[in-house]
């Protein structure tokens, strides 16, 4: 076992681990400081796996910036009876259900895959050794998003846009009087 | 590094099963919504799996977009959350009875 392909494994473990932590945990912030644990943890698999930009991008978007958003409302908002209140709803038993069904279907369907895709491995990083550029790289991503992937890029931003209406419109305080 | 691409998209089965169990198990709006960002994560893992594994860089720019997504739905979801909180505080699930207020 390679060093590369035992850090994967710990990373999986450790992400696994955390994710669990993270819906379990009582308190909310252990919560969230549990899923910034894994969102590293899954930048660090992106990286394993040859996704610089995706793994820069998880560490900015989704660490940075999304789940502090959420530590930032979890703060604003006082919650001082969360603490005393039953974690899980009575029907918890069920979503555990739900959730093993999930991974046993995922699990069932991951054998399924034709063996031209499921039998192989993952191969070996090259880095940047060879002439083009190593996939994932920043420029190869950028070549698609601004050629075939124009029009969902752009359709993204307008996304963006909307969500930034709305979430303006949502929080803003209304008039008095109205 | 020679991880068969079974094992991420086991680790991402894994990861989205957790989340669809802190979904449907939690009574807690801002929880609910985090694990909706667990079970993302986890798609955007076997898309990269995918993408290392086909050689394609299609899975990344997919998972990029998915990335767009949730910040969209966790801006617009946490409004709703404030906005919630505005007219009747509590975090929990089982107080919000009434969509009128």
């Amino acid at each position: 076992m390679t060093v590369l392909s035992a850090s994967f494994y710990y990373m999986a473990a450790a992400s696994v681990v955390s994710a669990l932590l993270a819906v379990t945990r009582r308190d909310p912030v252990h919560s969230m400081l549990w899923v910034l644990v894994l969102f590293l943890h899954v930048a660090g698999i992106f990286l394993l796996l040859g996704a610089e930009f995706l793994a820069a991008v998880q560490v900015i978007v989704y660490a940075g910036a999304i789940l502090i958003f959420y530590l930032f409302v979890v703060m604003l908002l006082d919650l001082p009876d969360e603490r005393a209140r039953p974690r899980f709803g009575n029907h918890w038993p069920f979503a555990v259900g739900a959730g093993l069904s999930f991974v046993a279907l995922a699990w069932v369907g991951r054998s399924a895959v034709p063996a031209s895709l499921g039998a192989g491995t993952i191969p070996a990083i090259e880095g940047t050794a060879r002439g083009a550029a190593p996939m994932g790289s920043l420029s190869e991503i950028g070549m698609a998003l601004f050629g075939p992937f124009t029009l969902p890029f752009e359709i993204a931003s307008l996304v963006l846009l909307a969500a930034i209406i709305g979430a303006v419109v949502l929080v803003r305080k209304r008039a008095t009087g109205s | 590094m020679m991880v068969p691409v079974g094992t991420v998209l086991g680790l991402s089965a894994i990861l989205f099963g957790i989340g669809v169990f802190g979904f449907l198990a939690r009574r807690n709006i801002i929880l609910m919504l985090v694990s909706i960002e667990v079970m993302l994560n986890a798609v955007n893992l076997s898309l990269v799996g995918f993408s290392r594994h086909l050689e394609d860089p299609r899975g990344q720019i997919l998972a990029l977009f998915v990335i767009a997504v949730a910040a969209a739905e966790a801006a617009i979801g946490l409004g709703l959350v404030i906005a919630l909180n505005r007219n009747r505080p509590g975090m929990g699930v089982a107080d919000l009875k009434e969509l009128k207020w």
